[in-house]
């Protein structure tokens, strides 16, 4: 019985140790850099609570205080942030 | 027979265990060379073989007693006639009538006492040096960037994203733009009406990266008016952009 509980907690520790970032770490990442963006063009925002993937680089993001934008790349490469 | 062996066993374990609390004196402690104070000699004997504390408190005397040698000494007013105090190290002047009976007490210790002082100073001296600063390591300060460095830095960096570092490309561009239209415009005016979109964005980056990039930030806050200078100046820029 100890024995199984060992063998089981080492699996499960292991398994926390090797596996990768989750998909919600990624999703801060996003959310953090999508802030950024808002902030660095200057608009208001705060800061970006959900975002929605629509295209490659092609996002919609909404903010704590209920703004909603949505952040591209166009073709010109620049980043735009258009307010929805 | 297991119980005995398992006491045994106990016993030394116990015995271990109180060697093992035992700490060796750090070096520096038992390095120190008693000091014998002549003075205390002929008083007390007891006090005079001192250990740390009575060592301590002798360079205390020492510092309060003995000022910087190299600083003349201020004349103290005593009543009506002033008492030149002399610096310890220098020429020595025709003494007053107190002050002839204060020196003659003052040469009466005898010529150990000086070599007490002298062994003391060094410590004395070396004790403010410890609490300069950092250590030249932490000190050491990188090179200021110029803007070709500092686009290199920002695009390796991993404090900020892909988005935020396309969007501040495309600032750093509006702003070069910005300067070389000034440039080729002719104009006789400064480039100081530039300086301030130059400190927003510049502190636009800092607020991005200084939580996630702390080093690049300090960098970058060190490199403000080197890159300044590169821009504000239209040979300079010309030659790096």
């Amino acid at each position: 019985m100890i024995t199984r509980t060992r063998a089981s907690a080492l699996i499960f520790s292991l398994a926390a140790l090797f596996t990768g970032p989750s998909p919600a770490s990624e999703d801060v990442t996003l959310l953090k850099d999508l802030t950024s963006v808002i902030m660095l063009l200057g608009l208001p925002c705060g800061q970006v609570v959900s975002a929605k993937r629509q295209a490659d680089n092609d996002h919609i993001a909404t903010c704590k205080d209920g703004n909603r934008y949505r952040i591209f790349v166009n073709a010109e490469g620049r980043v735009v942030a258009q307010k929805q | 027979m297991i119980s005995g062996i398992r006491t045994i066993g106990i016993l030394c374990f116990a015995l271990a265990a109180g060697c093992a609390g035992f700490k060796e004196a750090p070096p520096g402690a038992t390095a120190q060379p008693l000091i014998v104070d002549p003075s205390l000699v002929g008083r007390n004997l007891d006090r005079a073989v001192a250990d740390e504390p009575p060592r301590s408190e002798a360079i205390q005397e020492d510092l309060a007693v003995t000022p910087p040698p190299a600083e003349p000494r201020q004349p103290v007013m005593t009543g009506n006639e002033a008492v030149r105090l002399e610096p310890l190290a220098g020429p020595p002047t025709p003494p007053t009538e107190l002050s002839r009976s204060q020196s003659a007490a003052k040469a009466a210790p005898p010529p150990a006492k000086a070599t007490a002082k002298v062994s003391a100073s060094p410590v004395a001296v070396e004790q403010p040096r410890k609490n300069e600063g950092p250590p030249p390591v932490a000190r050491r300060l990188e090179p200021p960037l110029d803007v070709a460095a500092l686009k290199a830095r920002l695009r390796d960096t991993n404090a900020i994203g892909l988005f935020t570092k396309l969007a501040l490309k495309n600032q750093v561009d509006d702003l070069l733009q910005q300067f070389r239209a000034h440039y080729l415009s002719g104009q006789k005016s400064s480039v100081t009406a530039l300086r301030q979109p130059y400190d927003m964005l510049v502190l636009k980056v800092l607020a991005l990266i200084q939580d996630s990039d702390p080093s690049l930030a300090r960098t970058i806050a060190g490199s403000r008016e080197a890159i300044w200078g590169i821009l504000a100046d239209p040979e300079k820029f010309n030659s790096a952009i």
